[in-house]
């Protein structure tokens, strides 16, 4: 079987899908029955994230049509151009063929982005970059993320402590998109040991075959070295930018959350057992702490698009973040609203795979 | 312990909410209603001088404030107990003040108008431009730079100059004035871009014999030279006279280096406080406004509206914020109201979300359940016995919360969705900033984006070192 | 009436070998409002074989020295001074890691609430491994299985529960799991810190049976603190009396309810409603435990004893032998001696034989 970004896709829902069958065959009862309930609870919840971006972007008063033209155009251009988004139609009208044509897959035609082609087709091509870019992000995210939490909790109030505060809070203060351009005059312009943007050399671009569009696999399949070293050169800036607008809020709740499960009476009673101290803050509370952590990683599936669509557009990378904001300079309601909608799927389907997992490391769960 | 069941039935009480409600009995209220007189004189009435007096009284009461609570015993304590935080605390209120007063007072401290051209474009930090001078016909009256542009009659201006940046200026000028939108741009003068490869003595005679330009048929009306090439020239035209020098006097350059309007960047820098402020503080205030009313009642009267309140609330959590407020703002348009509902909204949940879990809790303890049998009724319950207990960690999460609304404006602006360009703002300056990036003017970006950095580094850090302060179980022996 | 009768069995008490003597302890918090001392130049010796019950009110400092003995005082509070003879060495002087041996392996602990005191996420089998392969790390993970597993067993607790989890587990499972943890390192101390107060009177009733049982079994020494003078009766072999981060009194089980010598026992008594008292007998003590940043000169007890002299204010009184001094009976304390620190006692604080105990 050829692999494509679809098949790559397709594997990952496999194993989804198996984890969540093993979940349901040999967990106790009530896990199974916790698993099958947070399943069908999906459809619901994207259900009301995807009619919340409905109501932001129909029902508040102001119009995607007139807001975004330039001032002067004629009335008859602006009720031809309503009609043709089907504006001019009952809300409710509307609102049902919104969802008809979500649960189709269907998210309209763009108009200006790139000119008559379907939403999804554009989406589909763009989000083997975003996937690209997050990932590693993620992985740094949780590696540095939970080793300076731990660190800082252990040492309560003491300088490492103090210092670690300080770093995630300056992380979590500066803008993101900031951080990116700082990154590329220090590095691209001043050092020019990295590329200012763009997730390839165009020189390689055509080097290799664009299987999965995950340049880093797609140049690895192809044996291309150098294109390989060219794509990671690339990512180095963006996926810096990224981690560390990740990373701020990241250290201060795996802290706290450290602090307290290291207060808990067990921490006490393991001590008193003479577990040695190393042991009892990273395996027994580390492990604890990991249980409130897991939902922040759902939550923090938020943050990371947000920070995406900045850290996208600031290097140019063609993902996900950057379809939304070029939708946005150009004006390209369908794109708008179909990226966003994409995003409340993402935000849907991501939340229930924590809580699952969630269900998994803290057997008080399952109910 | 017996200890704290003790405690559970003493209705708990914060001494710093003490301070603050003890200091709003006596001052806040009188303070607040003469302030609100002073605005609708400054905005209403539009009143002479109510403005000055606004600012005044507004820095005056930001003081005072400060004082009262620096001198407060409860702070003083404080500092005893949490030596590290309480300085934390302490460096970025200090600093927010100053941002604050800044923020109502940019005219006294800045020294250029934040759109006034005050040099030659794209000058870097503390870079020295060559003198220029306004050549200009003896028989026209004007006297500065800015006549120029305000003349209805609008002229086109040579400049002549060596100066490579400025002739890359003038060309970016040139373009945008010709190419697009000449009155939203807000420039008025034409520059004619052919005239800048003139030799000065050409520059000259055109000015001095020819009232008309020969490819647009518009009059040349005045010429911004080098003031060393020009000077000793224009002496032996009769009818040609030398106004003075361009803008103001800039001897020592720019601190923070010139925009590619020739506008000074740190001037722009301490206008766009009160914006970037407001968008922030008014952003959180609204999603507190709407997010503590609603917590509240869910978390008190539970059952089905809970239910609804909470699914939608939770769902409009788990949403990347700054997602959500591009699309508001997308469709709601430009303009500061909108920018401020837009970023609001992502914001409610935060409040709600915190405010009904703590109602949960204290709704089940003993005093709440005490006031109960004492016949309280429930706003009555609400408001004296679980609003007070809440609110502590409201000003909290409210600091963190600003630092937040800033940074999603910025965000906002950075994506082409914040205020007009016109407008003095941080993320508006950084996001035109950002496009000159590769072009080496790195000013551009920096100092707005350190200027971003500092504040909500700032409100984070209070909010930080108030919730290591405020935290009664971290603290616990 | 039924509480007070029964006799514990002290056969198995060695009253010669002190296994633990406490000399001179003092623990200070470092609090808000100034330096809280919470133990007070505190000294008492632990027999091999005894059950000492630790009575006070909260705040007292009876848990405060269980955690003392074990030297895990939490942040921000510390042993300032003081001896803690173990086996004719000083715990004060050993480092964390020799301490670290000793906790678990020698003196053991278990703690109020069974609930929090287990590692959620951890299933019980795993938590007795760990216990058993941290101090003897030889031993592989199926020899301590099977160790555990016969161990759960000599307490009630069934091969399946093992491989549960905590929550899953009733609250008196969990208890006598906590003391499986103590028993799997075959500790020769256990400090019971209000190791029963979460339980329900049945539950709490077969807990004392098992541990008196396993006392014998096992020949462990037991610190039992505990504010229930009931089960100081029905297991305790002596008593000691905590008031204020100092002792009051310290005396076997029946000396000391037959004839208390300190005001505070004597009202620590009269306050416990017995089924046969009518209620209006009960004993009300006036007063609150005193503040210990600023506590009271000289006998902390003066601002509630009903007793209370001039030289209360003034002068500490020491712990002190107030019972029937015996013909060459020179030495002062000892198993069978009784002990109290009050100025009514006064003879006893003036004579030779008084000397600070």
């Amino acid at each position: 079987m050829e692999l494509t970004f679809g098949t790559l896709c397709g594997g990952g829902l496999l194993i989804v899908g198996l984890f969540l069958l093993y979940a349901i065959m040999t967990g106790s009862r009530s896990l199974r029955n916790y698993v099958i309930t947070r399943l069908l609870l999906v459809l619901p919840m994207i259900w009301i994230l995807v009619t919340l971006v409905f109501v932001m972007m129909r029902v508040l008063p102001g119009d995607p049509i007139s807001t975004r033209l330039k001032p002067g155009t004629d009335q008859a251009t602006l009720d031809r151009l309503r009609e043709r988004a089907g504006l001019d139609r009952p809300i409710y009208e509307q609102y049902w063929d919104y969802l008809n044509d979500i649960a189709h897959g269907d998210l309209g035609v763009s108009n200006n982005v790139e000119q008559d082609r379907p939403v999804t087709q554009i989406i589909g091509r763009r989000l083997p970059a975003t996937i690209e870019l997050v990932m590693p992000a993620i992985t740094l995210m949780l590696i540095f993320g939970i080793a300076a939490g731990a660190l800082s909790a252990n040492k309560h109030k003491r300088t490492l402590d103090y210092s670690f505060r300080i770093t995630s809070v300056v992380a979590y203060a500066v803008p993101i998109f900031w951080l990116g351009l700082m990154l590329q005059i220090v590095f691209a312009r001043q050092l020019e040991f990295l590329p200012v943007a763009q997730r390839i050399n165009p020189r390689f671009a055509n080097d290799f075959t664009h299987r999965t569009n995950i340049y880093l696999i797609d140049t690895l399949l192809s044996g291309n070295g150098q294109a390989f070293g060219d794509v990671l050169k690339h990512l180095v800036l963006p996926t810096i930018t990224l981690t560390i607008a990740l990373i701020g809020v990241f250290i201060r709740l795996t802290r706290s959350n450290m602090i307290e499960v290291l207060q808990e009476d067990y921490v006490t009673a393991s001590r008193a057992r003479g577990v040695p101290e190393r042991k009892v803050v990273y395996f027994h509370a580390l492990r604890n702490s990991f249980i409130p952590i897991m939902t922040l990683i759902g939550l923090q599936v938020a943050v990371l698009l947000a920070g995406a669509v900045l850290t996208e557009t600031t290097f140019s990378w063609d993902g996900l973040g950057k379809l939304l904001r070029d939708g946005i300079a150009l004006r390209d309601y369908p794109v708008v609203q179909g990226t966003v909608v994409v995003f409340a799927i993402t935000v849907g389907v991501m939340s229930t795979l924590t809580d699952i997992l969630y269900a998994f490391i803290d057997p008080r769960i399952r109910f | 312990m017996a200890t704290t069941t003790v405690e559970m039935y003493v209705k708990p009480r914060t001494s710093i909410m003490g301070t603050i409600r003890k200091t709003w009995r006596t001052w806040g209220g009188v303070s607040l209603v003469i302030a609100i007189i002073l605005a609708i004189l400054h905005l209403g009435v539009k009143l002479d001088g109510a403005k000055g007096l606004l600012q005044i009284w507004l820095v005056f009461n930001v003081l005072f404030a400060t004082a009262l609570i620096l001198s407060s015993q409860t702070v003083r304590q404080a500092r005893r107990w949490h030596g590290a935080d309480w300085w934390l605390a302490m460096i970025s209120g200090l600093i927010l003040v100053l941002f604050i007063i800044i923020g109502i007072i940019p005219e006294y401290l800045a020294p250029y108008v934040y759109d006034v051209e005050a040099g030659p474009a794209r000058l870097g930090p503390r870079e020295v431009p060559a003198n220029y001078i306004l050549i200009t016909r003896v028989e026209l009256p004007y006297e500065n730079f800015a006549d120029i542009g305000y003349d209805i009659n609008t002229g086109e201006l040579i400049e002549r100059t060596s100066n490579a940046k400025s002739i890359a200026a003038i060309d970016e000028k040139a373009n945008r004035i010709v190419g697009q939108e000449r009155d939203t741009a807000g420039i008025k003068v034409e520059i004619n871009r052919d005239a800048t490869g003139l030799q000065p003595i050409e520059a000259l005679n055109i000015l001095s014999t020819s009232d008309v330009t020969a490819d647009r048929g518009r009059p040349l009306v005045a010429i911004v030279g080098e003031e060393s090439q020009f000077k000793d020239l224009v002496s032996e035209y009769p009818n040609l006279r030398i106004v003075g020098t361009v803008g103001p006097a800039y001897k020592g350059g720019f601190l923070f280096g010139t925009n590619l309007l020739g506008q000074d960047v740190f001037s722009r820098l301490l206008y766009g406080t009160q914006n970037t402020l407001m968008i922030g503080i008014s952003a959180a205030i609204c999603s507190c406004l709407l997010g503590i009313p609603l917590g509240l009642i869910s978390g008190y009267l539970g059952g089905i509206l809970d239910r609804v309140l909470s699914l939608v609330m939770d769902s409009l959590y788990a949403f990347p914020g700054l997602v959500l407020a591009i699309a508001i703002a997308a469709v709601l348009g430009p303009g500061i109201g909108n920018i401020i509902l837009a970023i609001a909204v992502i914001y409610v949940p935060t409040y709600f979300r915190l405010v009904r879990s703590q109602t949960l809790a204290i709704r089940e303890v003993a005093y709440v359940e005490a006031a109960k049998s004492l016949g309280a009724t429930n706003p009555i319950i609400l408001i004296r016995y679980i609003f007070p207990n809440v609110i502590a960690s409201v000003v909290v999460i409210f600091s963190i919360n600003v630092a937040d609304a800033i940074l999603t404006g910025a965000g906002l602006a950075f994506l082409g969705l914040g205020l007009p360009e016109t407008v003095p703002d941080w993320g508006v300056d950084l996001s035109k900033g950002s496009q000159f990036v590769l072009g080496g003017e790195w000013w551009l970006v920096t100092f707005p984006g350190l200027a971003i950095a500092l504040l909500t580094l700032c409100f984070s850090m209070l909010g930080e070192s108030l919730s290591e302060i405020l935290n009664p179980r971290l603290n616990r022996a | 009436m039924s509480l007070f009768q029964i006799v514990p069995d002290r056969s198995q008490v060695n009253k010669q070998e002190i296994i633990l003597s406490i000399r001179d302890l003092s623990v200070e918090y470092q609090t808000r409002r100034g330096v809280l001392s919470a133990i007070d130049t505190l000294s008492l010796d632990l027999y091999k074989g005894e059950v000492l019950g630790l009575v006070g009110e909260s705040g007292s400092g009876k848990s405060t020295l269980g955690k003392a003995i074990m030297r895990m005082i939490p942040q921000p509070g510390r042993i300032t001074k003081g001896q803690l003879i173990f086996k004719n060495q000083d715990l004060m002087q050993y480092d964390e890691k020799q301490m670290r041996d000793v906790r678990g392996k020698q003196i053991s602990m278990i703690f109020q609430d069974p609930m929090t005191s287990l590692n959620p996420v951890q299933r019980i089998d795993n938590h007795i491994i760990e216990a058993i392969r941290v101090h003897e790390p030889s031993v592989t993970k199926d020899e301590a299985l099977s160790r555990s597993e016969s161990l759960m067993e000599r307490l009630g607790i069934g091969r399946r529960r093992l491989n549960e989890y905590p929550h899953q587990l009733s609250g008196g499972m969990r208890q006598r799991v906590m003391i499986g943890l103590a028993l799997a390192l075959k500790a020769n101390i256990i400090i019971a810190d209000e190791a029963t107060t979460s339980l329900d009177v049945i539950v709490e009733a077969q807990f004392l049976d098992l541990l008196r049982e396993l006392k014998d079994e096992f020949g462990l020494t037991i610190l039992l603190v505990t504010h229930n003078i009931g089960i100081v009766a029905e297991l305790a072999d002596r008593v000691a009396v905590m008031y204020a981060g100092r002792l009051a009194e310290v005396s076997s089980v029946d000396e000391l309810f037959h004839n208390p010598k300190h005001p505070y026992t004597q009202g620590l008594l009269r306050s416990v409603p017995n089924i046969a008292m009518d209620s209006q007998d009960l004993y009300r003590m006036d007063g609150t435990p005193p503040n210990l940043v600023m506590p009271p000169s000289g006998c902390r007890f003066h601002p509630r004893c009903p007793h209370v002299m001039d030289i209360c204010h003034q002068k500490q009184p020491w712990l002190v032998r107030v019972d029937e001094i015996g013909e060459g009976d020179e030495q002062v304390g000892g198993y069978d001696k009784h002990l109290a620190s009050c100025w009514l006692h006064q003879e006893y604080q003036g004579s030779t034989q008084a000397r600070r105990y």
